[in-house]
């Protein structure tokens, strides 16, 4: 069985615990929330999966999500144009990962601490901009990408699928994903082959400034505000969603579908620590468990695949 | 000279150009008091960047540390609170860290789950014990022998200084001129030969993890002692703090390569950085991008002379 | 060329090092005369507009007292350690007096002590520390504001109801005490249902999911009690985009949570008022050094802001004016 399988099987378990432990959970709304909830989530992921699948980390995206978010409202409000607003925050996204790019590829940084440096900086900068402020009180019509349904879907949702088919599609069937691929296994065989690593380098980490920027403005319709420090508990969630779903920190082994369930996965566990009212105490040995428990089922996956091929 | 000049790492330049601009626009940065605080607060993340050095060396990380340290300290503060004598409750806060150390070696080694999502499923696992078993408060009363000894000072030296530089001779020794040592390199950089020569690479790679948790122990005496208190998030992230402080010393995150007084250069440039700041009194939004600039800067120094 | 190349490095390496220099000079508030009272400020982060209040009230009175100002803030919100460390690192810059904010009741108590024995004076305001010396505190009961707020909600549903509370982060103190002033009020309206009590971590998005995930548990829920404004008004979002309504209250009493309330979108804001006790605490630090009498206890006057009274709260931070000391502190 291919790996992803066994994860949508550990989603379904999960799901099938959660709907005998509790009516809510397996209604219509329900299910829409937590596809919502994801959706911000794998929006941060998706970028993020290209850079660890080229064997890099950006752990900047969090500072990025906050900080375009607020450019996006600032140039909302002073404007009043909707989609100067989106220009700003996706821009803003957009020079943050060219900025960690060049810091990688020209400046020869090692990923974990260009992006870490770039995640105080960009936090400093955030925090001195907005002075402690919330930027809020937007249009219905901007805030409809966050909270309005198309066809009975969620916005965000639909932004969700969009970005995984054309990631998906990306990665596997164009020759730049597969030189990512390429770049994650082996770096120096790749630029042997005639890759352009550094220009490929520099392209995953502003698509994941860019996804960032766009998480951002998701995030400011939904929230219909901003502030600094906003992106700061999304990091670690998007690294393990990543993670849980089976790409390698190593580079060259992964998916966007992946990220996606790893991203339904701890989505799961916290509407279902709320649907059971489970104590706040209580709540971060559960999500612990159940992270190990689910990146445990997908090691042993792993390894017994390994072992049989 | 240019050629002795030339082997001084990137970040002892570094921490050199920090003290002496600190020095020189800093008022009383370079007093006595002040430097011991320096040498004081930069204690307690010495004690875990020293593991985390070896943990990074194989090509791992460590993200329970911080969590795991608190943990220790609650169980270490309610230990006191009950009435318990100091050397069994330290004894209890070390064998708290090092069962998470052994568990984070066993999921990592013996499962082969990624680092990073194993350190951070007991992260949570760690916080959350210490959030149940406290209820999410501090846990206060534990007397004054710990807080005393904490602020005792031996021949002028206080006792957490003096501490972090007993562990750090101790990791030297095991790191440099044992045969621990010599294995902890190979796991990162060479791990089938040590097999192949027959040595359990698994047992010791499982060793390096319990060790990050013992010390994560180690440091939840001295902060306990710091605080007055047990407290379950007292000391959430600072395992990030020591991650950074290992690699901007010099240790890459691959291939065995390690150098462990980069991590003690590390862990006082930081220091230094955040100090001098508070002495001049930088505006905090100034003093977060400044950590980020100096993380790239020590960095960009390897890099410009060629060491990457 | 090679000598030209190093002599511009050097250059523009002192000139960055010098302008560096001089941009990083003690932030100089309240500046004018020499010789003022230099005072240190705590405050717990820089996320919380609250804290954003406090600092500019100090900034205010210190200004009015012609003394100046150098705030502290950890650069990891609510670190215990980074505290205890900016206290050390005050203690170096010998400020005249300290206005302190304790990240922690508890742990901070030996940061005090260390105040204590470097003989600088502490007023503790906000939080209590729970040991040390301080000359005065000043502050309000927080679970106080938490019930009299919570009050005002049930109060409002008639005493019949189901209602849910928005925790804020496992291990704060201002968390606990807040849901401790909450589930006093319920405590007198037995015919209040709590239906869940679930930790949002004091963000608003964290609390808009929260508030959706119980909204798909719970069919009627008539009241929000957050433990504070962010909580509170990412759970109207919540409500909004589910159509459905309940009375929300939050704490902070913060300028977006007034708009909300002119809107009529959020019932009631407890508050404190952080801009008092930033300017009274810092006059009070003032006046001491000055010799002139400080109370040793004073506590602010927990004010429940609905819409009714918002008007004198409706004004931007920077226009407002520290109130004169004598108008507040009326002698006991």
């Amino acid at each position: 069985m291919s790996s992803l399988t066994y994860r949508l099987l550990g989603v379904l378990l999960l799901g099938a615990v959660l709907a005998l432990s509790t009516d809510a959970f397996l209604t219509v709304g329900n299910l829409l929330n937590v596809l919502r909830q994801a959706s911000l989530i794998f929006l941060l992921a998706s970028g993020l999966t290209l850079v660890i699948l080229s064997a890099g980390l950006d752990l900047s995206i969090g500072a990025n999500l906050g900080l375009s978010a607020c450019m996006a409202a600032a140039a909302i409000k002073s404007t009043g144009s909707i989609s100067i607003g989106i220009a700003a925050g996706l821009a803003c996204g957009m020079t943050i990962g060219i900025a960690n790019g060049l810091l990688i590829t020209t400046l020869r940084l090692p990923p974990f601490i260009a992006t870490y440096g770039m995640l105080w900086m960009v936090y400093g900068i955030n925090y001195w901009a907005m002075a402690g402020n919330t930027i809020y009180g937007f249009p219905e019509s901007f805030r409809e990408i966050g909270s309005g349904y198309l066809l009975g879907i969620p916005i965000p949702v639909l932004l969700m699928a969009a970005c995984l088919i054309v990631g998906s599609v990306f990665t596997r069937y164009t020759t730049w994903g597969h030189e990512i691929y390429a770049i994650g296994a082996n770096p120096e065989v790749a630029r042997l082959s005639g890759i352009p690593v550094r220009s490929r380098l520099i392209m995953v980490y502003t698509l994941s400034g860019v996804m960032s920027g766009l998480a951002g403005i998701v995030y400011l319709a939904r929230l219909n505000s901003a502030e600094a420090g906003i992106g700061e508990p999304l990091l670690l969630p998007a690294i393990a969603a990543v993670l849980i779903g089976g790409t390698s920190l190593f580079g060259g082994v992964g998916s966007l579908s992946g990220a996606l369930v790893g991203a339904v996965i701890l989505t799961l566990v916290l509407n279902g620590m709320n649907l059971l009212t489970i104590s706040g105490n209580w709540q971060p040995l559960i999500t612990g468990v159940i992270l190990l428990l689910a990146a445990g089922i997908d090691t042993a996956a792993r390894n017994w695949n390994e072992s049989r091929a | 000279m240019a050629r002795s000049l030339r082997r001084i790492p990137g970040i002892a330049w570094l921490l050199a150009s920090l003290v002496i601009f600190f020095s020189v626009f800093g008022t009383r940065f370079a007093s006595a008091p002040n430097l011991i605080n320096i040498g004081n607060q930069s204690s307690i993340l010495l004690l875990l960047a020293l593991p985390m050095t070896l943990i990074v060396m194989t090509e791992g990380l460590d993200l329970s540390m911080g969590a795991v340290l608190g943990l220790s300290g609650v169980v270490l503060a309610m230990l006191l609170v009950n009435g318990n004598a100091l050397p069994v409750a330290f004894a209890a806060a070390l064998g708290v860290g090092t069962l998470f150390g052994i568990a984070n070696g066993v999921l990592v080694v013996a499962l082969g789950m990624p680092p990073f999502v194993a350190t951070l499923g007991m992260l949570g696992v760690a916080q959350g014990i210490a959030l149940v078993l406290t209820d999410g408060q501090s846990v206060a009363g534990i007397g004054s022998a710990l807080p005393g000894i904490y602020a005792s000072r031996w021949l002028g030296i206080p006792f957490a200084i003096l501490i972090a530089a007993a562990a750090y001779a101790a990791f030297h020794f095991l790191l440099y001129h044992t045969r621990i040592g010599t294995y902890v390199f190979a796991i990162g950089g060479n791990r089938e030969a040590l097999i192949l020569a027959g040595v359990p690479a698994d047992r010791y790679h499982v060793l390096i993890y319990a060790i990050g948790g013992l010390m994560a122990g180690a440091g939840a005496f001295l902060l306990t002692g710091r605080m007055s208190v047990g407290h379950p998030t007292a000391a959430i992230g600072m395992e990030f703090d020591a991650m950074v402080a290992v690699i901007v010393g010099g240790t890459k995150l691959a291939r065995g390569d390690g150098w462990l007084p980069g991590s003690v250069l590390g862990v006082m440039t930081v220091g230094v950085l955040k100090n001098g700041l508070n002495v001049m009194a930088v505006p905090s939004s100034l003093q977060i991008a400044s950590i980020g600039l100096l993380v790239i800067v020590a960095l960009l120094i390897d890099s410009f002379r060629g060491k990457s | 060329m090679n000598i030209f190349i190093q002599n511009v490095r050097s250059t523009t390496a002192v000139v960055l090092m010098i302008f560096t220099a001089s941009c990083a000079k003690p932030v100089d508030e309240g500046a004018g005369q020499t010789g003022g009272e230099s005072i240190a400020v705590f405050t717990k982060n820089q996320t919380n507009p609250f804290f954003e209040t406090v600092r500019l009230g100090a900034k205010n009175a210190a200004k009015q007292m012609n003394a100046t100002v150098i705030q502290y803030i950890p650069t990891v919100q609510d670190s215990i350690t980074e505290q205890l460390s900016e206290i050390e690192d005050a203690i170096i810059k010998r400020p005249g007096a300290v206005v302190f904010i304790p990240v922690n009741s508890r742990a901070m108590i030996p940061g005090i002590e260390k105040l204590n024995a470097a003989n600088i004076p502490v007023v503790n305001i906000t939080d209590r520390v729970l040991g040390g010396s301080v000359i005065s505190f000043m502050g309000c009961d927080e679970t106080n504001m938490a019930l009299n707020t919570g009050r005002f909600l049930l109060q409002r549903l008639n005493g019949r109801g189901n209602v849910i509370i928005l925790e804020g982060v496992g291990g704060s103190e201002n968390s606990s005490n807040r849901v401790t002033g909450y589930r006093k009020a319920l405590a007198e309206f037995p015919n209040v249902k709590l239906l869940a009590s679930q930790p949002a971590n004091f963000q608003r998005v964290q609390a808009l999911q929260v508030t959706e995930n119980l909204l798909q548990s719970y069919p009627q829920i008539d009241g929000i009690l957050a433990a504070n404004d962010s909580m509170a008004l990412g759970a109207i979002e919540a409500l909004d985009a589910a159509r459905r309504n309940a009375f929300v209250v939050g704490l902070n009493g913060t300028k977006e949570a007034i708009d909300a309330i002119k809107a009529g979108k959020l019932l009631a804001s407890g508050d404190c008022d952080g801009f008092r006790h930033g300017c009274l605490g810092t006059m009070a630090a003032v006046r001491h050094l000055r010799n002139l009498p400080v109370p040793k206890e004073f506590i602010f006057s927990v004010m429940v802001i609905d819409n009714t009274n918002y008007a004198g709260l409706d004004v931007p931070y920077e226009e407002r004016m520290c109130p004169s000391w004598e108008s507040v502190v009326k002698d006991k």
